[in-house]
C-alpha cells in the first residue's frame, strides 16, 4: 500500500468520525426548532370535534409533554438512533417517517437523475464551443442562454411552460394541437406494483420489473417538462465555469506549442485543452450532485410532483413536525455523505491533491 | 525636425499619432474604461430602470399601495384581460398588474440589498477574524460553517420565518443571517491567500498591531473579489426571496412579484398575470449578474467564479 493510499484512508476515517458531531448538532437543532413551532400534535391525534379531556391528558402524558426537556431530548436521540423516527400525524396519518421517506425519495431521484446525467455533457459542449468562438455570435448566444438560465427563476419557467403547453397552445391551434399526456397523470392507471408485491420505489424500475409498459411510458412522458426546467436552470453554472476555465487554458504556452507542431485543431481542443480545463468543472459538478439529489422545491411544487421538496413544503405548511425533522435530518445526511464522496472523488480525478 | 525648433507650438504628426496611441492604451487600463463594456452598460441600464420605477412609483401609477394589497378589494372581477384602465390586465382580487409591478420594484430592491449587506458585513467580520487568528477560533468557526452548510437555507428560512412573525423584514434579515456562514468561508479563503504575501509579513516584522495589519494591509487587498461577489449575491437574494413569495409565504402587505406569479399560476389562459412579473424579476436578477460579471472582468480578470 502506498503512502498516498494510506493517507487517504486515514483522511476518510477522520471525516466519517467528524460526521457524528455534526449529525448530533443537527438533531439537537431540529429538536429545538420543533419545540418552537406553534402546533399542538396531541389535539391532532384525537378524532372528533369535541375533545375528551381525559384522552387529551393521556395523550400528553404518553407523548412526554410533562417530562423535563433533557428527558425529551434523550428519548428523541435514542429513538432516532434505534431507527424510530416517529410517525406523521397530518399529511400521511400513522405512516412512519422512514417509510414516508422511502416512498418519496426515489421519485425525486428519478426526476433529478436525468438532469444530473445530461447537464454535464451539454454544458461542457456549450462551454467549449463558446470559448472556441470567443466574442463571436455563437459565444454571445451561448452566454445569453447561460445568463437566462441563471437569471430566470425556475418556477417562472415552469409556470410559463405549463401555461404554454396546457392552455395557450391549445387555444391558438383550436384544440388541434393538444398533448393530453403533458397534463396531470391519468388516474385510471394503477401503480405498477401489485398489492402484496414488493417494489423498489422507483416507478421506472418497478414498471419494467412488473412489465407495465403503459405506466412506464406515462411516467417517462410526464417527466419531460420538469426535467427540461431542471436542465435549463442547472446548465448555466457549468457552462460559465467551463467557458472561463477553457479561456484560461487556451492562452497557455502548451496550446501554442501543440498548434505549432501541427496537431489538428480538433485534437488541440479535445486532448490538450479540455483535459486541463475540465478540472474546475468536474469539481462543480461533483460538489453539486449531493445537493441536486434532494431535488428542487419549486419544480416539484409547480408540477405537483410528490417528491422530497413537495412533501417538505406540505409538512411545513401543515405543521407536521416529525416529518419536517425527519426530512431535514435525512437531507443533511445526504449532503454530508455527498461532500465526503466528492472530496474522495477529487483525489481520483486530480492526483495532485494530497491529504 | 527643424520646424519643431523654429515654429512655436508645432508638433510632429507622426510623434503625435504614437502619443495618441499610447494615451489610448493607458486610458484602457483605467478601471472605468474597462468597466464600460456593452453588457455591463446593459446591466446598469436595467438596474437604473428598476431603481427609477421604485423611486417614482407614486407618480408612475394611479394606484396606491393600499389598493394593491389584500385588505383592500377592488370591485372588479379577477384576471381581467388588458384594457385601457389596466394596461397589463388584473390579477387576483382585481389588482392592477402594472401597478403591482411598479410598487414591487421597491420590495425587490430591498430584498436584493438588505440580506446581502447583512450577509457580507457579517461574513467579512467573521471570516477575517477566523482567518487571521487561526487556531482554535478558526476551527470552531469552520466547524460551525460545516454544520450550517448541511442545511438547505431556503427551507430553514421557511421554517423559522413563521416563528418570529412572517413580515418582510424578518424574512430578509433571516436570509442575511443564514448567508453569513457561506460568505465567511469565502472571505476566509481570500484573506488566507492575501496573508501569504510578503508585505503582510513585512508589516508584522516592523511591529504593526494585529488589527492594523488585518484592516490596513490584508482586507483592502482582498476587497475586489468581495465586491464582485456582492453583486452576484444580490441576484441570488432576489431569486430566493421571490421564491419564498411564490410559495405563498411572503408578506401580503407589500406588492411583490413572486406573489403575483403564485396568484396567476393556477389560472389557465391568464398568461399576462404570470408573464410580466416574472419578466421584471428576470430583468433585476440579470442586471445585477451583468454588473457583477463586468466588475469581475474589470477588477480581477484572472478570477473565475
Amino acid at each position: 500500500m502506498t503512502r498516498q493510499a494510506r493517507n487517504m484512508i486515514k483522511y476518510v476515517i477522520k471525516r466519517i468520525l467528524l460526521m457524528f458531531p455534526i449529525l448530533l448538532a443537527v438533531l439537537i437543532f431540529t429538536w429545538i426548532l420543533s419545540h418552537q413551532m406553534s402546533i399542538n400534535p396531541a389535539l391532532n391525534k384525537i378524532p372528533g370535534v369535541v375533545v375528551d379531556r381525559a384522552r387529551y391528558e393521556a395523550e400528553l402524558r404518553r407523548s412526554g409533554f410533562y417530562d423535563p426537556w433533557y428527558v425529551q431530548l434523550g428519548i428523541y436521540l435514542r429513538r432516532f438512533f434505534s431507527g424510530d423516527w416517529g410517525e406523521s400525524f397530518v399529511i400521511a396519518e400513522n405512516t412512519p417517517v422512514i417509510k414516508l421517506i422511502a416512498q418519496i425519495f426515489p421519485k425525486t431521484i428519478e426526476l433529478m437523475l436525468f438532469s444530473i446525467i445530461i447537464v454535464p455533457f451539454i454544458a461542457i459542449k456549450l462551454g467549449v464551443n463558446a470559448a472556441k468562438n470567443k466574442d463571436k455570435p455563437k459565444d454571445t448566444m451561448i452566454r445569453g442562454i447561460a445568463i437566462l438560465g441563471a437569471g430566470l427563476p425556475i418556477f417562472y419557467i415552469a409556470v410559463m411552460l405549463q401555461l404554454f403547453v396546457g392552455a395557450e397552445l391549445r387555444t391558438f391551434t383550436h384544440d388541434q394541437f393538444f398533448i393530453e399526456v403533458l397534463l396531470p397523470n391519468n388516474p385510471i392507471l394503477n401503480p405498477p406494483v401489485p398489492t402484496g408485491g414488493s417494489g423498489t420505489g422507483f416507478r421506472l424500475i418497478d414498471s419494467i420489473l412488473y412489465n407495465q409498459q403503459v405506466y412506464l411510458w406515462d411516467t417517462l412522458v410526464h417527466l419531460i417538462l420538469p426535467v427540461f426546467c431542471m436542465i435549463f436552470v442547472s446548465l448555466s453554472g457549468v457552462t460559465r465555469q467551463t467557458r472561463s476555465s477553457m479561456l484560461g487554458v487556451l492562452d497557455q504556452d502548451y496550446i501554442r506549442t501543440a498548434r505549432a507542431k501541427g496537431v489538428a485543431e480538433k485534437d488541440v481542443i479535445s486532448k490538450h485543452a479540455l483535459r486541463n480545463a475540465i478540472l474546475p468543472t468536474s469539481h462543480l459538478v461533483i460538489a453539486g450532485t449531493a445537493g441536486a439529489l434532494l431535488g428542487s422545491l419549486f419544480v416539484e411544487v409547480t408540477f405537483n410532483y410528490t417528491g422530497f421538496g413537495y412533501t417538505m413544503l406540505i409538512a411545513i405548511q401543515s405543521g407536521d413536525y416529525l416529518v419536517i425533522n425527519g426530512l431535514l435530518v435525512f437531507s443533511t445526511l445526504v449532503v454530508i455523505s455527498g461532500t465526503l464522496i466528492a472530496d474522495v472523488a477529487y483525489t481520483i480525478i486530480d492526483p495532485r491533491i494530497l491529504y | 525636425m527643424l520646424k519643431f525648433y523654429l515654429i512655436p507650438g508645432w508638433r510632429d504628426p507622426e510623434f503625435e499619432a504614437t502619443e495618441f496611441e499610447i494615451g489610448k492604451i493607458k486610458s484602457k487600463r483605467k478601471l472605468f474604461r474597462r468597466l464600460l463594456t456593452p453588457l455591463t452598460i446593459a446591466g446598469m441600464v436595467m438596474i437604473l430602470f428598476i431603481t427609477f420605477m421604485g423611486m417614482y412609483s407614486p407618480w408612475l401609477t394611479p394606484f396606491t399601495i393600499d389598493n394593491l394589497t389584500p385588505p383592500d378589494f377592488l370591485p372588479e372581477t379577477p384576471f381581467l384581460p388588458p384594457s385601457a384602465a389596466h394596461p397589463l390586465g388584473t390579477t387576483e382580487y382585481g389588482y392592477d398588474i402594472l401597478g403591482r409591478i411598479i410598487w414591487g420594484a421597491r420590495t425587490a430592491l430591498t430584498a436584493a440589498a438588505l440580506p446581502v449587506i447583512i450577509g457580507t458585513l457579517g461574513g467579512l467580520s467573521v471570516g477575517t477574524i477566523s482567518a487571521y487568528f487561526g487556531g482554535k477560533i478558526d476551527s470552531i468557526i469552520m466547524r460551525f460553517c460545516d454544520f450550517w452548510f448541511s442545511f438547505p437555507t431556503l427551507i430553514l428560512v421557511i421554517i423559522v420565518a413563521p416563528l418570529i412573525g412572517n413580515s418582510l423584514y424578518n424574512i430578509l434579515i433571516l436570509f442575511g443571517l443564514f448567508g453569513i456562514p457561506g460568505s465567511a468561508r469565502w472571505v476566509r479563503a481570500l484573506v488566507l491567500q492575501v496573508k501569504q504575501n510578503v508585505y503582510v509579513e513585512a508589516a508584522i516584522t516592523s511591529g504593526a498591531e494585529k488589527f492594523k495589519v488585518m484592516f490596513k494591509h490584508v482586507l483592502p487587498n482582498a476587497m475586489s473579489p468581495i465586491i464582485i461577489g456582492f453583486f452576484g449575491a444580490m441576484a441570488g437574494a432576489i431569486l430566493g426571496f421571490v421564491g419564498i413569495a411564490f410559495l405563498g409565504l411572503g408578506d401580503e402587505s407589500f406588492a411583490d412579484w413572486g406573489t403575483d406569479i403564485n396568484f396567476g399560476r393556477g389560472h389557465w389562459g391568464a398568461y399576462y398575470a404570470v408573464f410580466w412579473p416574472g419578466l421584471f424579476i428576470a430583468i433585476t436578477a440579470i442586471g445585477f449578474m451583468l454588473i457583477g460579471d463586468g466588475l469581475r472582468d474589470a477588477l480581477d480578470p484572472r478570477l473565475h467564479i
